[in-house]
C-alpha cells in the first residue's frame, strides 16, 4: 500500500548503533508502513561507535509520530528526533550538469552569482555547478536552471544539526 | 576438553533456565548437538524445523518461559520463518537459534547458506549474527532478555560455524547488557487517574482483555478490577481463559467471530478500557463503526500498539500489572448497575434466538471432549472453522489452557504446539484440535510424538474440504465452490496407526461418545477422526467490509 497523500515534506534525524545491516532494519520500517524514502544521508557522528541517519519523506501528518515510535522500538536506535522544525538548521549539496546554450551564457553567469553557488569545473558548453542550501534554496535553484538544459543532478538529500549545544552526549 | 563457542551456549542456556529445546540438526549445527550430549539441556528431534519453532511456541505460551528452537543454516533456518512469524504476531517469548556457513563463507553462496537475518527482518523483534566468539555470551544473554521484555517476541541468533567450533574462555558471569531505557516507562501517575475517573462516571463500561494479559501474569488484577468496578469484560482471541468466567460479567469473544452478546454490548458502551490489545482487524471488525459510543483508555506495553488503528483517547504505556497496580485503588467500589441488568436482558434474549453455540454438532462435540477431559487440560486449537468452533465452546478453566494462533493464523500450528505444551507442562492432559487441512500441514510430527510416547490427544475433525473457505465462497461468492475439497480417501486412523500411534473414527452425529471414551482411557497418544458434515459452519459470522454487529445468522440473511 503506498501512501497517496504527498502532503509535507519529513526530516527525522535517527542516531544508530554504527553497525552492518542497521540501515536495512531502518529502511524496512518506512518500507513497511508504506512510506517513501525521498533522501537519504549516513554519516559517523564524533562517537565512532554512532551513526547519523538523516532521513526525509513525504506522509500524512500522523507519520512522524507512528514512525518515530516504530524506530524508537529498533535495539539499535539510540534516538529519534523530528528536525523539521525551526530548532533545526537544515542544508542540502547539490552538483548539477548545465548544458550551455548558445547566448544563455551571460544569463546563467548572473543566476550563479545570484543563487552563490560555485562552479565546480567547465568546458565551452557544459558546466559543473555545486550549490549547498536549505531544502527550499535547492529546489528554487533546480527550478530555475531546469530552462537553461540540466543534463543531470546529484544532491545528498538534508542533513540536520540542532542550533543550540544539544543535551545529549553520544 | 577445551572450552568452544557451542560450550558457551550451552552455558547460557542453562544460566537463562532452558532445560528443554526443540530443532533439527544439520552439518553446520553439529558443534552444538555434539556439547549437548553431556549437558542437561534435552533436545526433542521434531520431524520438520517449522515445527520445532511452533513447539517452542507452544512451549513458552504452556508455561510463560522462553521457548527455544534450533536449526541449521539454509533450508533449516527457512524453515522456522513460518513458526517465528506465528510466534512475532502472537508476542511469544522465542529465541531462535540457527547455524550459519563459517564467516569466512558469509555472502558467498556457500553450501546450506541463506541470509536469514535478511528474511526474517521483520518478524523478529531483533536478531543478531555473532562475529566474534568474545561477544557471543553477551549476545545470547541479551537475545533472552530482549524476547521476554516489554512487549515479547522472538529473536533470532545467527551462529556461523567457525563461532561455534572456535576455542574460546568460558563466559563470565555477568548481567545481561542493559537495554535501551525506551523499553522501560515510568509510571504516569496524571493518566491513570484521568482513566480511573472516567471509569468511575461512566454508565456503560466495558473491559476488552486481550493476550497482554496473560504475557503480563496480570489474571489476579484483572479479576480484582473486574469484581470491584463491577465492569462486564470481552476479550479477544489471545485474551481467552485469562479470567474465568465469573458469572454475569463475561459476555464472551468480540471480533469477526465472535459473540454476538459480546460485539452488540461493546457497540453499546460509553466507556472502553483495552487492556493488552492491538484492536486488530479480527477485533474491531469495520473500524469506523467500532463502538461508536464509547470513550476509549487503552493500557499497553507497546507504545506502537497505542492508536495503531482506532484513536484512544486515554492512552497508557506500561506493563499492565504495575498499570493495574495503581489503577485499583483509584477505582470506586459499585453495586450492579443498570447496565448489568441491560445486559442480562440480552444475554436472555439472544439465548432464546440462538438454540445452539453457533458450532452446531461440531461445537457440541468439542464440549463432550471437553467433559471427559480432566479439568487440568491444556487445548491447542489450530486455523479454520475448528478455531473458531473450540474458541467458542471451550471453557477455558485457565489462563494458559488455551492456546491458538491468532494473530498469523497458522494451519499446522496445533499438533506442534501441543508438543511443546505437553513437554512444559508434563502434569496437564493436552488435546490438539485440528481440522484435516491443518492436520495435513504438520502431520509429520506424529512420528514425534510417536518417538517419544507423548500422551497427546489428537482430534481431527474431519469435513473433507477447507471448511472456513468453504463457508466464505458459500456464503459471499455465491457458493461457488473451487479448489477446497480435499476429500475423504484418506484413512487417518490408519495413517496414525502407521506412525505407531492407536485410535479410532467417530461421526459427530451418531455416537460421538465412544471414540472419546477411548481416546480418554489410551495412557499415551491416541487420535481420534471426528467426522462432520462440510456445512456445518459456524455462525453469527460477520461479512467481510461489515461493522461487528451486522451479523449473519445462516446463509439467507
Amino acid at each position: 500500500m503506498l501512501k497517496k497523500a504527498r502532503e509535507q515534506e519529513q526530516t527525522i534525524s535517527i542516531l544508530v548503533n554504527n553497525q552492518p545491516g542497521v540501515l536495512s532494519r531502518v529502511g524496512g520500517v518506512f518500507g513497511r508502513h508504506g512510506y517513501n524514502i525521498k533522501s537519504l544521508c549516513v554519516a559517523e557522528t564524533t562517537n565512532r561507535d554512532v551513526s547519523r541517519i538523516t532521513l526525509t519523506s513525504e506522509s500524512d501528518p500522523d507519520f512522524t509520530e507512528k514512525i518515530k515510535k516504530q524506530l524508537d522500538k529498533l535495539v539499535d536506535v539510540i534516538e529519534v528526533s523530528d528536525v523539521s522544525g525551526q530548532s533545526y538548521i537544515q542544508r542540502e549539496l547539490m552538483l548539477i550538469g548545465l548544458t550551455v546554450k548558445e547566448g544563455a551564457y551571460s544569463d546563467i553567469l548572473r543566476a550563479i552569482e545570484l543563487f552563490g553557488c560555485r562552479i565546480v569545473t567547465m568546458t565551452p558548453d557544459y558546466f559543473i555547478l555545486e550549490l549547498t542550501g536549505q531544502p527550499d534554496e535547492t529546489a528554487a535553484f533546480l527550478k530555475f536552471f531546469q530552462s537553461f538544459g540540466v543534463e543531470e543532478i546529484n544532491r545528498t538529500g538534508s542533513i540536520a544539526i540542532e542550533r543550540t549545544k544539544p543535551q545529549r552526549r553520544i | 576438553m577445551e572450552t568452544i563457542g557451542a560450550d558457551i551456549i550451552i552455558q547460557i542456556l542453562r544460566e537463562e533456565g532452558v532445560d528443554v529445546i526443540f530443532g533439527y540438526p544439520g552439518a553446520n549445527t553439529l558443534p552444538i548437538h555434539d556439547r549437548l550430549i553431556n549437558s542437561e539441556v534435552r533436545h526433542y528431534l521434531m520431524r520438520h524445523e517449522q515445527a520445532a519453532a511452533h513447539a517452542a511456541d507452544g512451549y513458552a505460551r504452556a508455561t510463560g518461559k522462553v521457548g527455544v528452537c534450533i536449526a541449521t543454516s539454509g533450508p533449516g533456518a527457512t524453515n522456522l520463518v513460518t513458526g517465528i512469524a506465528t510466534a512475532f504476531m502472537d508476542s511469544t517469548p522465542m529465541v531462535a537459534l540457527t547455524a550459519q556457513v563459517s564467516t569466512s563463507l558469509l555472502g558467498q553462496d556457500a553450501f546450506q547458506e541463506t541470509d536469514i537475518i535478511g528474511i526474517t527482518l521483520p518478524i523478529t523483534k531483533h536478531s543478531y549474527q555473532v562475529h566474534d566468539v568474545n561477544n557471543l555470551a553477551a549476545t545470547l544473554r541479551q537475545a533472552f532478555e530482549l524476547a521476554k521484555t516489554g512487549r515479547p517476541g522472538p529473536v533470532l541468533v545467527d551462529l556461523p560455524r567457525d563461532i561455534l567450533s572456535s576455542k574460546c574462555p568460558a563466559a563470565e558471569e555477568k548481567a545481561a547488557p542493559a537495554l535501551k531505557a525506551n523499553y522501560k516507562t515510568e509510571e504516569d501517575r496524571e493518566q491513570l487517574e484521568m482513566i480511573a475517573k472516567t471509569l468511575n462516571q461512566s454508565e456503560r463500561p466495558i473491559l476488552i482483555i486481550g493476550g497482554g494479559v496473560k504475557l503480563s501474569n496480570a489474571f489476579l488484577l484483572v479479576r480484582e478490577l473486574i469484581e470491584k468496578a463491577k465492569i462486564p469484560f470481552v476479550t479477544t482471541m489471545m485474551g481467552i481463559g485469562s479470567v474465568d468466567s465469573i458469572n454475569g460479567y463475561n459476555l464472551g469473544l468480540i471480533g469477526t467471530h465472535g459473540n454476538e452478546l459480546a460485539n452488540s454490548m461493546v457497540h453499546q458502551c460509553d466507556f472502553i478500557l483495552a487492556i493488552g490489545t492491538r484492536f486488530s482487524d479480527r477485533s474491531t471488525a469495520l473500524i469506523e463503526e467500532f463502538a461508536p459510543l464509547a470513550k476509549i483508555a487503552q493500557i499497553d506495553i507497546d507504545p506502537t500498539s497505542i492508536g495503531k488503528s482506532i484513536k484512544i483517547n486515554l492512552p497508557y504505556v506500561g506493563d499492565i500489572r504495575d498499570a493495574l497496580t495503581a489503577l485499583l485503588p483509584l477505582i470506586d467500589a459499585k453495586e450492579k448497575s443498570e447496565w448489568l441488568q441491560r445486559i442480562q436482558s440480552e444475554r436472555d434474549a439472544i439465548t432464546g434466538k440462538v438454540a445452539d453455540t453457533g458450532c452446531g454438532l461440531a461445537g457440541d462435540f468439542i464440549r463432550m471432549v471437553q467433559e471427559a477431559m480432566p479439568v487440568e487440560t491444556t487445548v491447542t486449537a489450530d486455523v479454520g472453522l475448528n478455531q473458531i468452533w473450540t474458541v467458542r465452546t471451550w471453557q477455558a478453566r485457565s489462563p494458559r489452557s488455551l492456546i491458538t494462533s491468532g494473530g498469523m493464523g497458522t494451519m499446522g500450528f496445533s499438533l506442534p504446539a501441543a508438543i511443546g505444551a505437553k513437554i512444559g507442562t508434563p502434569e496437564r492432559a493436552v488435546v490438539a484440535i485440528t481440522g484435516d487441512g491443518g492436520f495435513y500441514m504438520n502431520i509429520q510430527e506424529l512420528a514425534t510424538i510417536s518417538y517419544y510416547n507423548l500422551p497427546i490427544k489428537i482430534v481431527v475433525i474431519n469435513n473433507g474440504h477447507l471448511g472456513m473457505i468453504r463457508q466464505i465462497q458459500d456464503l459471499f461468492y455465491n457458493a461457488r465452490f473451487n479448489t477446497i475439497e480435499l476429500g475423504s480417501k484418506v484413512d487417518f486412523v490408519a495413517v496414525a496407526r502407521g506412525f505407531g500411534i492407536p485410535g479410532s473414527r467417530i461421526a459427530v452425529d451418531k455416537d460421538p461418545q465412544a471414540g472419546i471414551e477411548a481416546m480418554v482411557k489410551a495412557d499415551g497418544p491416541y487420535l481420534l477422526e471426528a467426522v462432520v458434515d462440510p456445512e456445518n459452519y459456524v455462525y453469527p459470522i460477520i461479512p467481510p467490509g461489515c461493522s461487528n454487529i451486522e451479523m449473519m445468522y445462516d446463509r439467507l440473511d
